[in-house]
Protein backbone atom coordinates (compact mmCIF):
# COMPACT_ATOMS: atom_id res chain seq x y z
CA UNK A 1 0.00 0.00 0.00
CA UNK A 2 1.12 3.53 -0.70
CA UNK A 3 0.09 7.01 0.41
CA UNK A 4 -0.07 9.53 -2.41
CA UNK A 5 0.07 13.19 -1.42
CA UNK A 6 -0.51 15.54 -4.31
CA UNK A 7 -0.20 19.29 -3.91
CA UNK A 8 -2.08 20.94 -6.78
CA UNK A 9 -3.65 24.23 -7.75
CA UNK A 10 -6.93 24.70 -5.84
CA UNK A 11 -8.82 25.48 -9.05
CA UNK A 12 -7.78 22.09 -10.46
CA UNK A 13 -9.02 20.16 -7.43
CA UNK A 14 -12.54 19.41 -8.70
CA UNK A 15 -11.34 18.26 -12.10
CA UNK A 16 -8.61 15.99 -10.73
CA UNK A 17 -11.00 14.45 -8.17
CA UNK A 18 -13.71 13.77 -10.72
CA UNK A 19 -11.24 12.24 -13.19
CA UNK A 20 -9.81 10.03 -10.44
CA UNK A 21 -13.32 8.96 -9.52
CA UNK A 22 -14.12 8.19 -13.14
CA UNK A 23 -11.07 5.93 -13.30
CA UNK A 24 -12.28 4.06 -10.22
CA UNK A 25 -10.19 5.76 -7.54
CA UNK A 26 -12.92 7.39 -5.53
CA UNK A 27 -11.62 7.54 -1.97
CA UNK A 28 -9.61 10.66 -1.13
CA UNK A 29 -9.00 13.19 1.61
CA UNK A 30 -8.61 16.84 0.64
CA UNK A 31 -7.27 19.76 2.62
CA UNK A 32 -6.45 23.36 1.91
CA UNK A 33 -2.81 24.22 2.52
CA UNK A 34 -0.45 27.12 1.91
CA UNK A 35 3.13 26.78 0.83
CA UNK A 36 5.93 27.78 -1.46
CA UNK A 37 8.10 25.86 -3.87
CA UNK A 38 11.49 25.97 -5.50
CA UNK A 39 10.73 29.36 -7.06
CA UNK A 40 10.51 30.88 -3.54
CA UNK A 41 6.97 32.13 -4.03
CA UNK A 42 5.74 34.73 -6.47
CA UNK A 43 7.11 38.26 -6.76
CA UNK A 44 4.52 40.78 -7.85
CA UNK A 45 5.68 44.39 -8.16
CA UNK A 46 8.30 44.03 -5.48
CA UNK A 47 6.15 42.14 -3.00
CA UNK A 48 7.03 38.48 -2.44
CA UNK A 49 4.14 36.14 -1.77
CA UNK A 50 5.50 32.94 -0.26
CA UNK A 51 2.31 31.51 1.21
CA UNK A 52 0.53 30.41 -1.93
CA UNK A 53 -2.75 28.55 -1.42
CA UNK A 54 -2.83 24.98 -2.77
CA UNK A 55 -5.00 21.90 -2.37
CA UNK A 56 -3.49 18.75 -0.89
CA UNK A 57 -5.08 15.46 -1.96
CA UNK A 58 -4.23 12.41 0.14
CA UNK A 59 -5.02 8.92 -1.13
CA UNK A 60 -4.13 5.50 0.21
CA UNK A 61 -3.77 3.19 -2.78
CA UNK A 62 -2.70 -0.28 -3.81
CA UNK A 63 0.84 -0.52 -5.18
CA UNK A 64 -0.35 -1.55 -8.64
CA UNK A 65 -2.58 1.54 -9.03
CA UNK A 66 0.29 3.97 -8.51
CA UNK A 67 1.10 4.57 -12.15
CA UNK A 68 -2.51 5.16 -13.20
CA UNK A 69 -3.13 7.61 -10.38
CA UNK A 70 0.08 9.54 -10.95
CA UNK A 71 -0.68 9.72 -14.68
CA UNK A 72 -4.20 11.06 -14.07
CA UNK A 73 -3.00 13.69 -11.59
CA UNK A 74 -0.18 14.78 -13.91
CA UNK A 75 -2.56 15.04 -16.85
CA UNK A 76 -5.33 17.01 -15.18
CA UNK A 77 -3.40 19.15 -12.69
CA UNK A 78 -1.13 20.59 -15.36
CA UNK A 79 -1.86 24.00 -16.84
CA UNK A 80 -0.98 24.77 -20.44
CA UNK A 81 0.64 22.29 -22.84
CA UNK A 82 4.02 22.16 -21.16
CA UNK A 83 2.85 22.68 -17.60
CA UNK A 84 3.83 25.74 -15.63
CA UNK A 85 5.60 26.68 -12.41
CA UNK A 86 3.17 26.26 -9.56
CA UNK A 87 1.31 23.23 -10.88
CA UNK A 88 2.38 21.27 -7.84
CA UNK A 89 4.12 18.12 -6.67
CA UNK A 90 3.26 14.50 -5.96
CA UNK A 91 4.84 12.62 -3.06
CA UNK A 92 4.48 8.89 -2.50
CA UNK A 93 5.18 7.19 0.83
CA UNK A 94 4.81 3.58 1.98
CA UNK A 95 1.87 2.57 4.19
CA UNK A 96 2.35 -0.41 6.53
CA UNK A 97 -1.25 -0.98 7.58
CA UNK A 98 -4.72 0.40 6.84
CA UNK A 99 -7.92 -0.21 8.78
CA UNK A 100 -11.57 0.47 7.97
CA UNK A 101 -13.15 1.63 11.23
CA UNK A 102 -16.73 0.58 10.50
CA UNK A 103 -15.75 -3.06 9.99
CA UNK A 104 -12.45 -3.13 11.87
CA UNK A 105 -10.97 -5.07 8.95
CA UNK A 106 -7.29 -4.39 8.27
CA UNK A 107 -7.61 -3.54 4.56
CA UNK A 108 -8.16 -0.56 2.29
CA UNK B 1 8.58 4.63 14.85
CA UNK B 2 5.25 4.84 13.09
CA UNK B 3 2.89 7.60 12.03
CA UNK B 4 -0.77 6.75 12.59
CA UNK B 5 -3.13 8.79 10.38
CA UNK B 6 -6.80 8.46 11.34
CA UNK B 7 -9.72 10.08 9.51
CA UNK B 8 -12.79 10.16 11.76
CA UNK B 9 -16.23 11.72 12.02
CA UNK B 10 -16.31 15.35 13.23
CA UNK B 11 -18.56 14.52 16.19
CA UNK B 12 -16.18 11.76 17.32
CA UNK B 13 -13.28 14.14 17.90
CA UNK B 14 -13.62 14.30 21.67
CA UNK B 15 -14.30 10.57 21.95
CA UNK B 16 -11.12 9.92 19.96
CA UNK B 17 -9.10 12.31 22.14
CA UNK B 18 -10.35 10.57 25.26
CA UNK B 19 -9.60 7.14 23.83
CA UNK B 20 -6.05 8.25 22.97
CA UNK B 21 -5.41 9.50 26.51
CA UNK B 22 -6.73 6.20 27.87
CA UNK B 23 -4.44 4.32 25.51
CA UNK B 24 -1.50 6.22 26.96
CA UNK B 25 -0.75 8.62 24.10
CA UNK B 26 -1.65 12.21 24.77
CA UNK B 27 0.23 13.83 21.89
CA UNK B 28 -1.40 14.27 18.51
CA UNK B 29 -2.05 16.77 15.73
CA UNK B 30 -5.61 17.21 14.48
CA UNK B 31 -7.13 19.24 11.71
CA UNK B 32 -10.22 19.57 9.59
CA UNK B 33 -10.23 17.88 6.21
CA UNK B 34 -12.71 17.03 3.49
CA UNK B 35 -12.97 13.64 1.92
CA UNK B 36 -14.88 10.87 0.32
CA UNK B 37 -14.66 7.10 0.64
CA UNK B 38 -15.33 4.04 -1.41
CA UNK B 39 -18.59 4.24 -3.40
CA UNK B 40 -21.32 2.38 -1.52
CA UNK B 41 -23.02 0.02 -3.95
CA UNK B 42 -25.44 -1.69 -1.57
CA UNK B 43 -28.87 -0.09 -2.32
CA UNK B 44 -30.55 -1.16 0.93
CA UNK B 45 -27.76 0.45 2.96
CA UNK B 46 -28.16 3.70 1.01
CA UNK B 47 -31.95 3.67 1.41
CA UNK B 48 -31.64 3.11 5.16
CA UNK B 49 -29.16 5.95 5.66
CA UNK B 50 -31.22 8.26 3.46
CA UNK B 51 -34.31 7.67 5.58
CA UNK B 52 -32.39 8.36 8.77
CA UNK B 53 -30.74 11.53 7.41
CA UNK B 54 -34.03 12.86 6.03
CA UNK B 55 -35.60 12.43 9.46
CA UNK B 56 -32.74 14.45 10.97
CA UNK B 57 -33.15 17.19 8.35
CA UNK B 58 -36.65 17.97 9.56
CA UNK B 59 -39.23 19.73 7.36
CA UNK B 60 -37.84 21.19 4.25
CA UNK B 61 -40.29 22.22 1.56
CA UNK B 62 -37.66 23.16 -1.02
CA UNK B 63 -36.25 19.64 -1.44
CA UNK B 64 -32.77 21.07 -1.03
CA UNK B 65 -31.78 18.85 1.86
CA UNK B 66 -32.98 15.80 -0.01
CA UNK B 67 -30.70 16.71 -2.92
CA UNK B 68 -27.78 17.30 -0.54
CA UNK B 69 -28.33 13.96 1.17
CA UNK B 70 -28.58 12.13 -2.15
CA UNK B 71 -25.35 13.74 -3.42
CA UNK B 72 -23.68 12.83 -0.16
CA UNK B 73 -24.78 9.20 -0.28
CA UNK B 74 -23.90 8.55 -3.92
CA UNK B 75 -20.47 9.98 -3.26
CA UNK B 76 -20.43 12.97 -5.60
CA UNK B 77 -19.68 15.51 -2.88
CA UNK B 78 -16.89 15.79 -0.34
CA UNK B 79 -17.84 15.77 3.31
CA UNK B 80 -16.06 17.10 6.41
CA UNK B 81 -13.92 14.86 8.58
CA UNK B 82 -11.30 15.28 11.28
CA UNK B 83 -7.79 13.98 10.66
CA UNK B 84 -5.56 12.88 13.55
CA UNK B 85 -1.83 12.36 13.15
CA UNK B 86 -0.17 10.46 15.99
CA UNK B 87 3.51 9.60 16.23
CA UNK B 88 4.04 6.32 18.06
CA UNK B 89 6.56 3.64 18.99
CA UNK B 90 6.18 0.43 16.99
CA UNK B 91 4.86 -1.55 19.96
CA UNK B 92 2.12 1.00 20.77
CA UNK B 93 0.59 1.05 17.27
CA UNK B 94 -1.79 -1.86 17.85
CA UNK B 95 -3.05 -0.34 21.10
CA UNK B 96 -3.69 3.02 19.41
CA UNK B 97 -5.44 1.49 16.39
CA UNK B 98 -7.69 -0.62 18.63
CA UNK B 99 -8.54 2.40 20.78
CA UNK B 100 -9.47 4.53 17.75
CA UNK B 101 -11.58 1.75 16.26
CA UNK B 102 -13.41 1.19 19.55
CA UNK B 103 -14.11 4.91 19.99
CA UNK B 104 -15.29 5.54 16.42
CA UNK B 105 -17.33 2.52 15.52
CA UNK B 106 -21.01 3.31 14.91
CA UNK B 107 -23.86 1.08 13.77
CA UNK B 108 -24.12 2.85 10.39
CA UNK B 109 -21.83 0.30 8.69
CA UNK B 110 -20.32 3.02 6.48
CA UNK B 111 -18.53 6.33 6.88
CA UNK B 112 -16.70 5.67 10.14
CA UNK B 113 -13.33 6.50 8.63
CA UNK B 114 -9.95 4.95 8.00
CA UNK B 115 -6.69 4.47 9.83
CA UNK B 116 -3.34 4.35 8.04
CA UNK B 117 -0.01 3.36 9.57
CA UNK B 118 3.08 4.77 7.87
CA UNK B 119 6.73 4.19 8.74
CA UNK B 120 8.75 7.14 10.08
CA UNK B 121 12.51 7.21 9.59
CA UNK B 122 13.44 9.83 12.15
CA UNK B 123 11.95 12.32 14.59
CA UNK B 124 13.59 15.27 16.34
CA UNK B 125 12.40 17.03 19.47
CA UNK B 126 12.86 20.75 18.91
CA UNK B 127 13.27 21.64 22.60
CA UNK B 128 16.25 19.36 23.28
CA UNK B 129 17.44 18.45 19.80
CA UNK B 130 17.37 14.72 20.65
CA UNK B 131 16.42 12.43 17.80
CA UNK B 132 15.24 8.88 17.19
CA UNK B 133 12.99 6.81 19.48
CA UNK B 134 13.51 9.10 22.50
CA UNK B 135 12.03 12.05 20.59
CA UNK B 136 8.66 10.36 20.09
Amino acid sequence: MLMVRAIIRPEKKEEVLSELSRAGFHAATVLDVVGRGKQKGIKISGVVYDEIPKALIMMAIRDEDKEDIVRIILKYARTGDQGAYGDGKIFIAPVDEAYTISSGIPSL
Amino acid sequence: MKEVIAVVRMNKTSATKKALVEAGVAGFTAFKVEGRGKIVTNPTLIAERKKELLMMAGDDQTGESEKLITDFLVGTSLFPRRMFIILAHDEDVKKIVDAIIAANKTCNNVGDGKIFVLPVIDAVRVRTGESGETAV
